[in-house]
């Protein structure tokens, strides 16, 4: 998806320029915001493909910024930051974003990332499932539409992703690896801590009773299922 | 005090003078200038007595009693001018007055003694009470101890005074008048309890303590405080000397949590500027080494990144050094399997293991230890780092791990040239690098020192035992989990 439209948002105007030059070289349109504040602002009016966001700036911090954005939008942000805790990461995922890289990153792996966000075209998988009903929870795949006990659910596209790819094994156990490339990308496998963040949001949005999950399991050591109740 | 000594004996005998000559003065009135009958003589006479005993005391008032007697007897009693009484009645009225007189003085005094005791508990009272609001504003325990001292002799007008603060063994003496009370004294009152008071009452110590728990003793020097008293005023000492105490505390506690905040906010602030200026550089420099197709310049680009990203481990190495020495580790601990740290580390780092045979030893019954899953991967880490930079390649590894009482010991052990034994010793401490390789292979000398930093914030511990010539086993010991295992 060349041409495509990103938003660098970082406080350190150097780490702006050179975003801006390696990624207008790359065939991307780039516009920039110095703060979180401005970010939201640019955001609407921009309308960017994807979003870069640093996460420690003055006023309003990366995190409040990415909750706002993802409040009214399911654009892909990926968040950079100088901070590699594992802690800071699930606060990230957390907050609505689809992927970390930690301050400083080699230009190759951050394209790869870009593009991997970008790349998610709906209907990506062949052949998958159409749907599934089953007492309190609707899923029209191909509509995109989840509805859980008759009301109407917004999932993000990582999330609607995920949740495909594990409806369309059938109850059979999908290994953190092979989702996470699914979701994420080739590139992805060892992320496992991702996983475990949107499956948890998955469940907040579709399990009658998130903290003892019916649909989504988790099988241990392994990967997650989708369970399909059997008919009484 | 010493005037004070000698001149008592004196007074008494003027005020004995002084209450025969009032007697006299009495009578020679009564006698020469204003003709009275004996009665009015008799019920005046009383009256002075009367003043004489409340003013100076009994003594004074039966010396005029006395006086007054032999006065009335030899002036106003028939046959007067003699010391002997014609009529019987007049021994009875002479009696009356002897009785009346001693028990009317007895009773004064009595009173007046009432009077200067209530007086003098309500002047310790009040000085008690001075006293307890002077201890309110001192602060820290070394500084109230001293003004404990000095408030003493200030409100109590006590010459000199003296305080053992057990806590440390420190004595507070206000002068050197207090050397008739020994330290061996102070300390065994404040350990025994029991307090020692001098029958002349020229030294007091009494025992300071609080619910039980001694804090020390106080000594006096030519004090007159009552038993009472003394007791009080250590009970006020000993509540002032713990309430500096908590206050102390209670700061000391304060200063090391704002210390511990501002030292994590300057170590996040400084990994930021010194990651900033790296983020610029590598970006640009890994940018321009995927356009570039000439060799040489992809050479020197290379050479820049390489060292960005060697200056990048040398920070994220320094910084977490700062950490651990600022005691700012804070491991997440949970019941992991080393297996899976194992697995995790091997997983993470393929790339730099490749070509190396990593044998494992790990047991399957091994229990589940009690760590931060991130931070032991990171010790295994460099344990295997390590290994490889000090290892012929193609030479295997070994990772093994066995229980030893209520620890998991895990070994990592190479077949390399081992480390010499005067070196053996040092490799944990900070930029230490070996002397045979300090010029061949790159590092920071940091790297075990963090992980030693890691082990022990683990309450674990870190050790080496190399043979030179044979090899090198680096091996660490963590705690097991030892709560109820929930999966």
């Amino acid at each position: 998806m060349s041409g495509a439209k990103i938003l660098v948002v970082d406080d350190e105007p150097q780490i702006r320029r050179m975003m801006r030059a390696t990624l207008t070289s790359s065939g991307y349109q780039v516009d920039e915001a110095k703060t979180g504040e401005e970010a939201l602002e640019t955001f609407r009016t921009f309308l960017p493909d994807l979003v870069l966001l640093d996460l420690n700036m003055p006023g309003m911090g990366g995190l409040e910024a990415c909750r706002s954005m993802r409040e009214g939008s399911d654009v892909p942000i990926i968040i950079l930051t100088v901070r590699n805790a594992e802690k800071e990461k699930v606060e990230a995922l957390d907050a609505g974003a689809d992927d970390y890289v930690s301050k400083p990153f080699g230009m190759q792996e951050l394209m790869a990332r870009i593009r991997a966000a970008l790349r998610r075209a709906p209907g990506s998988l062949q052949g998958g499932p159409h749907g599934f009903a089953s007492d309190d929870l609707e899923i029209d795949f191909d509509q995109r539409r989840v509805r859980v006990q008759e009301k109407s659910v917004r999932l993000t596209p990582k999330e609607f992703e995920l949740l495909r790819h594990l409806v369309a094994h059938g109850g059979k156990p999908v290994p953190h690896r092979e989702l996470l490339q699914a979701v994420w990308g080739p590139d992805y496998g060892d992320e496992t801590d991702y996983l475990r963040v949107f499956i948890n949001h998955l469940r907040r949005k579709i399990e009658p009773d998130p903290s003892r999950p019916k649909y989504v399991l988790t099988e241990p050591w392994v990967g997650y299922r989708f369970a399909i109740p059997e008919d009484p | 005090m010493i005037t004070k000594r000698v001149s008592r004996p004196l007074r008494v005998t003027c005020r004995l003078l002084g209450s025969v000559a009032l007697v006299a003065a009495i009578i020679f009135v009564y006698y020469r200038l204003v003709p009275v009958n004996s009665l009015t003589v008799a019920l005046t006479l009383v009256l002075a007595i009367l003043g004489i005993a409340t003013w100076w005391g009994f003594t004074e008032s039966i010396a005029a009693a006395v006086a007054g007697v032999l006065g009335l007897n030899y002036f106003f009693l028939p046959p007067i001018g003699e010391f002997t009484i014609s009529d019987p009645e007049n021994w009875v009225a002479l009696a009356v007055f002897l009785v009346t007189a001693i028990t009317a003085s007895e009773l004064s005094v009595r009173a007046r003694r009432r009077a200067a005791e209530a007086i003098a508990r309500s002047r310790e009272v009040e000085r008690l009470y001075a006293l307890g609001q002077a201890l309110l504003l001192s602060g820290s325990v070394r500084t109230a101890a001293r003004e404990i001292v000095n408030s003493i002799i200030r409100t109590f007008e006590i010459p000199a005074a003296v305080f053992f603060a057990q806590s440390n063994g420190e004595f507070f003496r206000s002068d050197e008048r207090t050397t008739s009370i020994s330290d061996e004294q102070l300390r065994r009152v404040a350990e025994t309890g029991d307090p020692l008071i001098d029958a002349d009452g020229q030294i007091a110590v009494v025992p300071v303590r609080l619910g039980g728990h001694s804090i020390g003793s106080l000594g006096f020097a030519g004090c007159t405080l009552s038993t009472a008293a003394l007791h009080a005023l250590a009970n006020l000492v000993a509540i002032g000397i713990e309430r500096a105490r908590s206050i102390d505390e209670a700061n000391k506690a304060e200063a090391a949590r704002q210390s511990e905040v501002l030292k994590a906010t300057l170590l996040d602030a400084l990994a930021h500027d010194l990651k900033t200026p790296l983020t610029s550089i590598k970006g640009a420099v890994t940018h321009l080494l995927a356009k570039r197709r000439d060799a040489e310049e992809k050479e020197l680009l290379t050479i820049a990144n390489e060292e960005a990203d060697r200056l990048n481990r040398l920070v994220v190495e320094v910084l977490e050094m700062a950490r651990i020495e600022a005691s700012k580790l804070h491991p997440d601990r949970a019941p992991h399997s080393i297996d899976d740290i194992v697995e995790a580390t091997l997983k993470a780092h393929e790339e730099s293991l490749k070509g190396r045979e990593v044998r494992l030893q790990i047991p399957e019954s091994l229990p589940a230890a009690d760590v931060d899953f991130e931070f032991i991967q990171q010790v295994l880490k460099q344990l295997l780092d390590n290994s490889v930079k000090y290892s012929r390649p193609g030479t295997p590894v070994v990772i093994s791990a066995e229980l030893a009482g209520e620890r998991i010991v895990i070994s990592v052990a190479d077949q390399g040239q081992g480390i010499p034994v005067g070196e053996q010793h040092k490799i944990f401490d900070k930029f230490y690098r070996g002397l045979t390789w300090r010029d061949k292979v790159p590092g920071t000398g940091l790297g075990l020192s963090i992980a030693k930093g890691i082990v022990e914030a683990h309450g674990g511990k870190i050790w080496v035992s190399s043979e030179p010539g044979k090899g090198t086993v680096i091996s660490f010991a963590v705690p097991i989990f030892k709560g109820e295992l929930v999966r």
